[in-house]
């Protein structure tokens, strides 16, 4: 699978990000001959356990978090931080918790935007809300380089990628574009990249804009 | 889609027999015959190691339990999550001749069990179930599994499970439908078990049958058929 690096907006000091930053980025992905190829969404929620008697506790992991891509329909993933652990499981895991009825859903964010090909680069943009809400938390860049799946060789390579964005980008905008990296080597995830990888990425990022102050 | 699985259950028993050409698992052999002739020799090993979950205390709206089966037949282990409903009940229900009862599955990483302890589930038993499978088509798909079941000595010493009932094996027959189809699935797998019965009965789960009468013979025949097609 083709590696992706997660990165996001983040506005220069004094300044909290708004809808106009993701059009700007946009502007900046067409102006270097970026095409249009269509939208995408991933959703991403935090679980919390449900205790029977309130008053008495229960040992078990304090929250789950768990995310879908539009781009894989058919999977599910669940990240266990404190366990350090990716679990990859069909989409029906979702009916199989909801019959269990051991976690409730307590918050949903919501990743969407438009997806562009440059070349052997696919470019995503796009925003995190809070499901149901115009609670806009951040502005999310996605770059994946098609023709290798290893994170040791491609590492140099995107990051030029990034660093010409960020070039064209401070042409209109001030800010930066800052690259979300886990460490996947506690997660027991390897060099070669997989869809587990994006789940720790996104889950990472949402864990990011939920603790970053809002206005 | 919730999957509605039909139960055919019986214990198909071996008998010894006086004669020495008869073996103790001579009727297992047979059943093995009969289904090769039914569906074409697609026959498929089948070791399946079965971890049955229940939430921890205090967990949950209600207390609730889930299976993981690690199939073990492939050469990578492959994991399975399993959320069994209990079964419908009501008037119609007493009706049908099989069980009917959602269930729910997913492949799962093999970090599934490490998942499921720190979602505050804990092991309330384990097994080993060793037999065969085949799969068929009539109208539904319909899976035959005969399986020993076995139990485990020590916590997960697969290798070492001996049977919980020596020369005695579980036949169970399922089909999956939807609430839209499921008395044609009904239909399906009660003519299907006539196919197996002048070696065995089944019935629902909980309804005792005894051996079919004509079952030694019939056993005896289908496995001189079938070692003469060996040959």
């Amino acid at each position: 699978m083709p590696v992706k690096w997660l990165c996001y907006w983040q506005p220069s000091g004094g300044t909290t990000v708004s809808s106009q930053v993701l059009v700007d980025l946009i502007k900046s992905i067409e102006s270097m001959n970026g095409v249009r190829s269509g939208r995408w969404q991933v959703t991403a929620s935090q679980h919390r356990p449900i205790r029977r008697d309130q008053a008495v506790q229960v040992e078990c992991a304090r929250e789950l978090l768990g995310v879908a891509f539009s781009e894989a329909p058919n999977k599910y993933y669940f990240v266990l931080r404190p366990d350090h652990m990716v679990v990859e499981a069909d989409s029906t895991i979702q009916s199989i918790m909801e019959n269990l009825q051991v976690y409730r859903n307590h918050l949903t964010v919501v990743f969407e935007g438009f997806q562009y090909q440059l070349g052997d680069f696919h470019v995503k943009a796009g925003r995190a809300v809070i499901a149901h809400s115009e609670n806009l938390r951040g502005i999310v860049l996605e770059v994946e380089y098609l023709p290798v799946s290893s994170l040791g060789k491609t590492h140099q390579l995107m990051q030029e990628f990034v660093d010409i964005w960020q070039e064209v980008a401070a042409q209109s905008m001030t800010g930066r574009i800052v690259h979300l990296e886990p460490n996947f080597g506690d997660y027991s995830l390897s060099d070669q990249y997989s869809w587990q990888h994006t789940a720790l990425q996104y889950i990472s990022l949402m864990v990011h804009f939920l603790s970053q102050r809002t206005n | 889609m919730h999957k509605y699985y039909f139960f055919f259950q019986r214990f198909l028993k071996t008998i010894f027999y006086s004669e020495s050409r008869f073996t103790a698992s001579m009727h297992v052999e047979a059943l093995q015959v009969l289904l090769q002739g039914l569906c074409g020799g697609r026959q498929e090993k089948l070791k399946i190691h079965e971890i049955c979950l229940k939430s921890g205390t205090n967990l949950g709206v209600e207390a609730s339990e889930v299976h993981l089966l690690c199939s073990l037949s492939q050469t990578d282990p492959v994991w399975t999550v399993r959320h069994v409903g209990g079964p419908m009940r009501g008037a119609g229900a007493e009706q049908l001749p099989a069980h009917v009862r959602s269930v729910l599955e997913s492949s799962i990483s093999s970090n599934a069990l490490r998942f499921f302890y720190a979602l505050g589930y804990k092991m309330d038993y384990e097994l080993v179930r060793i037999g065969y499978v085949f799969q068929f088509q009539r109208v539904v798909p319909i899976t035959v599994t005969a399986t020993m079941l076995c139990k485990v000595p020590k916590l997960h010493a697969i290798d070492e499970a001996i049977p919980v009932t020596p020369g005695i094996q579980l036949v169970e027959l399922t089909a999956p439908a939807s609430t839209e189809n499921y008395s044609e699935a009904v239909g399906a797998i009660s003519s299907f078990a006539e196919h197996l019965a002048p070696l065995i009965h089944l019935s629902k789960p909980g309804v005792p049958t005894g051996v079919v009468p004509t079952a030694s013979t019939a056993a005896a025949s289908l496995v001189s058929r079938g070692a003469m097609k060996v040959s």
